[in-house]
């Protein structure tokens, strides 16, 4: 797990970097900012149900692989 | 629009907005600057100001920019930001109107002092959403470039 919120840890930006994409063409395919994609992989952001889902289905995997509870 | 159009169009919005605030404010509590607006109807500026630039705002939203680019300016963390502001903005407000009505001379109340005070709520409230437009522009900006 990278940088991570306190109630929320990620690996966004490893499972990011391993499909190929930038942040920017990450939040374009959820439809959000870069800064979004950034907030959420330094661990300054928890994100929505909804934005969590469209990026790991942009990523390819399930939510629980790219988010968990400490 | 751009991070760089928002940011104008709010920082100049919201600094005008201050520097007519703090001048009223100041005015209202008998602090002499030593000088004077001239023209009273320059008071409307910031109020026009603000009306365009929220027109401004609205109508690229609605009916020039692309679906890619509202996305990318109003996600949910831009939103997250506007609600954390406005919660500053309120408890501001709240702690301004406690120390207006503490500093109140309550012995010799009278109509005029009351519309005084009024006044004095409202160019605080006034400057406090300036101060709030500036912080937002700032933040908002700054991280669409380095965060």
């Amino acid at each position: 797990m990278g940088k991570s919120h306190e109630k929320l840890l990620n690996n966004l930006e490893e499972l990011r970097k391993s499909t190929g994409l930038t942040q920017q063409e990450l939040s374009e395919s959820a439809e959000v900012s870069r800064k979004s994609i950034n907030a959420i992989e330094n661990g300054i952001y928890v994100p929505s149900t909804v934005l969590a889902l469209k990026i790991s289905k942009t990523l390819g995997c399930k939510v629980e692989n790219i988010f968990e509870l400490p | 629009m751009t991070y760089f159009k928002r940011f104008l169009v709010i920082f100049i919005s919201g600094t005008v907005q201050v520097f007519f605030a703090a001048y009223l404010m100041l005015e209202l509590l008998g602090l002499s600057l030593g000088w004077h607006l001239l023209n009273h109807n320059i008071m409307f500026v910031p109020g026009v100001l603000v009306f365009l630039g929220a027109a401004y705002l609205t109508l690229s939203y609605y009916y020039l920019d692309t679906n890619k680019i509202n996305n990318a300016l109003y996600d949910e963390f831009t939103a997250l930001r506007a609600y954390k502001l406005g919660s500053i903005g309120y408890g501001l407000n709240g702690m301004g109107i406690f120390i207006l009505f503490s500093i109140q001379d309550w012995s010799n109340w009278s109509f005029q002092m009351a519309n005084s005070m009024i006044y004095q709520i409202a160019a605080f409230a006034w400057l406090v959403f300036g101060v709030l437009l500036v912080s937002f522009s700032i933040g908002d900006y700054q991280e669409s470039k380095s965060g």
